[in-house]
């Protein structure tokens, strides 16, 4: 797989303080990587630092294929960026807003403008282009903001906080195009707070408080808190010997009630499930559901990030 | 689909930019009449002393201390003497124009990108900040070169038609035309750049225009000086101002570059 950002020691230091602590990342193509931490955790420096609007302090990197700090134009042109804030010129139409930064961009005319239509279009704006951006909501804003980032076709795509702000409607279209530009083998680099958002949308996440913490896919982070857990409810309710057949079970690691549920953690559970099943139910009980049970991205996170100052 | 983005061609940046900020700047009424103000009352003021010197006769007292501080004037007939002064005191309140007008759109152009959280996005893009800062200095320089260009016109035109033989020829004398066109661009650019860089420290309009608004003092000065005789505005001195100009625009481009980085306008800019 191609690596489309990497980084080595990279640091960056303002004064006493070190905002960005030597991190080491490997980003791939066609990879929705998603980058977590709390508030001030260096987030938004980092995603400065690769997009070439501020030099490190030390340590190396490459985005596209080009040197940070000796290719920098090349990075921009090669990177899109959406800021926390839309910015926006907001007395002027959307049409001419994302006309200006095709221009800035590089585009040559006929392309800036038919960019822009592309993109007016698929974030449903079209309609609306010969409007001043003042009149959109919170959510046409950012869907405008995005596509701007996105019009010139950039190879990573580095987004802070997408979805903050937006209703549920502007966020699913958001979403949407996240998935849509991981198919056609574009890079996400994806700064969030929403954890169940990295978790629908990132290949890999990457927990982060001004240093790397752990980077692993959202189902090996989840495995990692819980192993992997089913839980049987049971009608009326487990009885003690219920949980005794449960236990007896060959490859069941370990068994407990919980919330008229008995909980049950195995190797695997493919194996293990219709074992469980025919246990119970040769013993009479009753089952009223058998279910995967999946750690939240948000209790991995506490145990990992939290207790790192 | 494939687009390969790259920095744009210096003129294609510049013409996008100075259109952008025209676009802005006609959409802020107050930025508007704040650019026209300043060159209509100075304007209309003009040409109405032009005008009332034709129709009242000065007093014998205020003729003689005319003569005695306008050598230039004496000996001319009272009337005559009068308008040819007013005409020449009212082009120095021209060169007011490119220190006031400039200096409010070059603020209203970096302090309202701040306020708008819009120069992120900007320098996200492949342009050099250079071209940036050369962009947006001329987006302000070449609306207020203009507009002061056009009030001369129509001052010229109207002395012209209204005013006596000296007047006329004060505002037609080589060094004053050549004055409105060499200087009034070189103050403006020096206006400019001087609002970018007090904009960069501040973030509230009226608080970069009291800050700016020191560049008339040297201008206002000089008028009082030539008018109390003190100054003679010769071919001389004109050459030196403009020596004078090219040096300070310079050093206040360099000073606007300096502040306009990319690490400081995200870091430090506040």
């Amino acid at each position: 797989m191609k690596t489309v950002i990497r980084t080595e020691k990279l640091t960056k230091r303002f004064g006493d303080l070190t905002a960005v602590d030597g991190i080491d990342l490997d980003v791939h193509e066609g990879e929705v990587f998603g980058f977590l931490g709390p508030n001030g955790a260096g987030k938004t420096t980092t995603l400065r630092l690769l997009c070439a609007l501020i030099a490190p302090s030390s340590g190396t990197a490459e985005i596209a294929g080009f040197r940070l700090g000796r290719e920098d134009a090349k990075i921009r042109a090669a990177v899109g960026i959406l800021t926390e804030q839309p910015g926006l010129y907001e007395r002027q139409s959307a049409w001419d807003n994302l006309v200006f930064y095709a221009t800035l961009y590089g585009l040559p005319p006929s392309v800036a403008k038919a960019q822009a239509e592309r993109y007016l279009r698929m974030m449903g704006l079209w309609e609306r282009r010969t409007e001043a951006v003042v009149t959109f909501s919170r959510g046409m804003k950012q869907k405008m903001a995005i596509a701007r980032a996105a019009l010139h076709e950039p190879r990573v795509l580095f987004l802070d906080e997408p979805t903050t702000g937006l209703d549920p409607d502007a966020a699913k279209t958001v979403r949407e195009f996240i998935v849509a530009l991981r198919g056609a083998g574009r890079t996400v680099f994806l700064c969030t707070h929403n954890l169940d958002e990295a978790d629908r949308l990132c290949d890999r996440i990457a927990f982060f408080r001004h240093r790397v913490i752990r980077i692993a896919k959202p189902d090996e982070l989840r495995a990692e808190l819980y192993g992997r857990a089913t839980e049987i409810r049971l009608l009326p309710k487990p009885r003690a010997e219920d949980l005794a057949r449960v236990q007896a079970v060959p490859g069941v690691h370990e068994a407990h009630l919980e919330n008229g549920s008995i909980v049950v953690a195995s190797a695997d559970p493919l194996l293990t499930n219709p074992l469980l099943v025919r246990a119970l139910v040769d013993g009479g009980a009753e089952i009223a559901f058998v279910t995967e049970r999946k750690a939240h991205l948000e209790d991995v996170y506490l145990q990992i990030v939290e207790p790192i100052e | 689909m494939t687009v390969l983005a790259m920095s744009p061609a210096r003129p294609t940046l510049v013409r996008a930019v100075c259109v952008r900020e025209w676009r802005e700047a006609l959409g802020n009424k107050l930025l508007v009449g704040m650019t026209l103000l300043p060159p209509v009352v100075i304007l209309v003021a003009g040409i109405g002393a032009v005008a009332a010197a034709a129709v009242n006769p000065p007093s014998d007292r205020d003729v003689q201390a005319l003569y005695a501080s306008a050598p230039a004037v004496a000996g001319l007939d009272p009337k005559d003497a009068v308008q040819g002064f007013i005409a020449t005191y009212f082009l120095i309140l021209f060169m007011l124009i490119p220190t006031v007008v400039p200096l409010t759109m070059a603020i209203y152009s970096v302090i309202g990108e701040k306020a708008s959280r819009t120069l992120e996005p900007l320098l996200a893009t492949p342009v050099g900040v250079g071209d940036l800062l050369f962009a947006k200095s001329l987006a302000s320089t070449i609306p207020s070169v203009i507009v002061t260009w056009a009030a001369y016109g129509i001052y010229l035109a109207t002395v012209i038609a209204i005013g006596s033989h000296a007047a006329v020829n004060a505002v037609t004398a080589p060094r004053w035309i050549l004055a409105i066109i060499v200087l009034v661009p070189l103050l403006t650019l020096l206006s400019v750049n001087l609002g970018i860089l007090i904009s960069t420290r501040v973030n509230d309009v009226r608080v970069a225009q009291q800050i700016g608004g020191l560049v008339v003092v040297p201008v206002v000065g000089l008028g009082i000086a030539q008018v109390t005789g003190r100054v003679v505005l010769d071919n001389g001195a004109f050459f030196e101002m403009t020596i004078v100009l090219i040096v300070l625009d310079l050093a206040v481009f360099w000073l606007a570059r300096l502040a306009f980085q990319r690490e400081n306008i995200l870091v430090r800019w506040r």
